[in-house]
């Protein structure tokens, strides 16, 4: 029986062929329990190339990778494609940074720059929507091709997505086909890790696993580093186990200028003043020059924030539910 | 078009929208003004209601007072009945768990359709581009009911949206099914600080269903570039009670970040 599809999305989309994943996985991914730990400055550089499709967990409002972010930012990497879903300021920063000539858009919040940008065609945009992108996430995490979803049909964001509705040949009804994803690069940000990989996310969340086993590379930021013996007493908190692992970045208040829920809270006063640079794009250069070019690693840019903010924000935190 | 009233055009939306919530349901909530809808929905009138969020909270109990501007903090993820991950999420409204979606929107059509994509029609163009879906897509897709609370401004209220970005009734009835969404789900009613509609169970067309005190047909019609249908008995909506407002201005956003000041 031939599957009849019946519309086509008219955007693009990062393809990959799962048994070429499966190479790569096999090829590339070490098995040995080594050491990753190395600086943001050798992650990035190692594991994100120009052109490269990059994804993150959660965004710059709660438990996001900022740090890494800033340091993309810093080396001025080029033409990346993002996963923009659930983000904050991520997608505005990347482009304020000069980064990005693609989004899959979830949902780009925050800020005005990736806005004037995409306004102005110097950015493409690919529709979908926070619950399609996290889907096609999970097909990549699969290992499958596609995945058969129940929405978008209908609208606008079907016809600007790469999805495709076909007829379900079990039930005979019309059945959307998401692409699966596999991003190059994922950035996620953990409350703890070890320096092999395995890392612990506290609290809820988007799709942290999904993103890990579905991308080439994975580089995890965390708050703090702990011993395997740690790890190796309560399994059941690992989320993502280290041979999905490609670095582990110290970084703590990696999360600032949002929070990491159960350790510090959200710097509302650094997010205004984003938001005000973004009012011009002289603003913004000024921005980061100061909090991005002009640090030379995420160190420096915290003692620009300086250390009673980073105190204030921890002691401001609700600890309740996470560390337990 | 906003008169000189004891409340705001803000308080009136949400208190409209926390008493038609009813009890022992499940809702999705959304950012910003939903938020509040469900802390004083469950203070007054729904307190077995069951808030569920994207990033995979599940019954949460928010700190008040709310602060505006934060999604899945500690504050917004406080003492849930389980934290769990956005698959897992749209897969519980997609098996048909969740009630009633609460969603905002740059414009709405008649039948229920709206845009958080972009002003313009040129999509490698935009006039003005917005966030975009978010769950937004998701959530008017598998929720049983969706709310949609919005300011009534006659742009927003469009008979072709800039970009369809979620599903209403498309256009008409079994036009949902037909495309291939789930049976049954569907717009449910919008709520403005004016008028509440819903949607008229055989041509799916909105339909004004009852008036802000103050406010007349009129008001609402010349504030809207499509006229709606019209319920048989308009009924008028209570304003916000001494109790709402105690609770909105001093528990719950005494700030007033989102319900705003006279």
């Amino acid at each position: 029986m031939i599957m009849k599809i019946e519309e086509s999305g008219m955007g693009s989309f990062k393809f990959t062929d799962p048994d070429d994943m499966r190479e790569w996985v096999r090829d590339k991914k070490s098995r040995f329990l080594e050491s990753k730990l190395m600086t943001e400055q050798e992650a990035i550089e190692r594991f994100v190339k120009d052109g490269d499709y990059l994804a993150f967990d959660l965004a710059v409002l709660v438990r996001g990778p900022s740090s890494l972010e800033r340091e993309i930012v810093r080396q001025r990497k080029k033409n990346l494609f993002l996963a923009g879903k659930f983000s904050f300021l991520d997608c505005a920063l990347l482009v304020a940074g000069g980064c990005v000539t693609r989004i899959d858009c979830g949902f780009m919040g925050g800020g005005a720059s990736h806005f004037r940008a995409i306004e102005k065609g110097e950015v493409e945009v690919i529709e979908w929507s926070n619950g399609t992108i996290s889907a096609r996430f999970l097909a990549g995490a699969l290992g499958l091709p596609f995945i058969p979803w129940r929405g978008l049909m209908g609208t606008e964001t079907f016809k600007h997505s790469a999805a495709k509705i076909a007829i379900d040949p079990f039930t005979g009804k019309r059945i959307t086909l998401l692409p699966a994803l596999n991003p190059d690069v994922a950035l996620i940000h953990a409350n703890q890790c070890d320096v092999y990989g395995n890392a612990r996310l506290f609290g809820p969340g988007c799709t942290p696993i999904e993103v890990a086993t579905a991308s080439k590379r994975v580089i995890i930021s965390t708050e703090e580093i702990i011993d395997i013996e740690e790890i190796r007493k309560a399994p059941a908190k690992t989320t993502i186990p280290y041979y999905m692992v490609d670095a582990v970045v110290l970084a703590p208040f990696g999360g600032h200028p949002g929070s990491v829920p159960g350790l510090y809270d959200a710097d509302f006063e650094h997010m205004n003043e984003f938001f005000k640079a973004e009012k011009d794009s002289a603003l913004m250069e000024k921005y980061l020059d100061k909090y991005v070019h002009h640090c030379k690693d995420h160190q420096e840019y915290l003692d620009k924030i300086g250390k009673s903010k980073l105190e204030e924000l921890k002691r401001k935190e609700i600890r309740e539910g996470y560390y337990e | 078009m906003n008169k000189k009233l004891a409340y705001t055009p803000e308080e009136m939306m949400i208190c409209t929208a926390a008493r038609l919530i009813p009890d022992k349901t499940t809702c999705f909530i959304g950012y910003g003004i939903p938020q509040i809808v469900i802390i004083l929905a469950q203070k007054l009138y729904a307190p077995n209601a069951c808030q569920v969020y994207e990033f995979g909270a599940i019954g949460p109990q928010i700190v008040i007072p709310f602060r505006r501007g934060m999604f899945s903090d500690s504050r917004n993820n406080y003492r849930s009945v389980a934290w769990t991950y956005m698959n897992t999420m749209f897969a519980h409204a997609c098996l048909g768990y969740i009630d009633y979606g609460f969603l905002g929107a740059a414009q709405v059509d008649p039948y229920g359709n709206i845009n958080s994509t972009q002003i313009g029609f040129d999509h490698s163009r935009p006039k003005i581009r917005f966030p975009g879906s978010g769950g937004a897509n998701d959530v008017a897709s598998y929720c049983w009911k969706t709310f949609l609370i919005m300011k009534h401004e006659k742009e927003r209220f469009v008979k072709k949206l800039d970009f369809l970005t979620s599903p209403g009734y498309l256009d008409g009835p079994d036009a949902r099914e037909k495309a291939g969404l789930p049976r049954g789900g569907g717009p449910y009613r919008v709520i403005t600080s004016i008028a509440l509609f819903g949607f008229d169970e055989k041509t799916k067309y909105m339909e004004l269903l009852a008036l802000a005190p103050e406010y007349s047909k009129e008001d609402v019609f010349k504030n809207m570039n499509f006229e709606p249908l019209v319920a048989k008995k308009i009924e008028e909506l209570k304003p916000p009670t001494e109790e709402e407002l105690r609770l909105l201005r001093e528990e719950i956003d005494p700030d007033r970040g989102i319900i705003g000041r006279i």
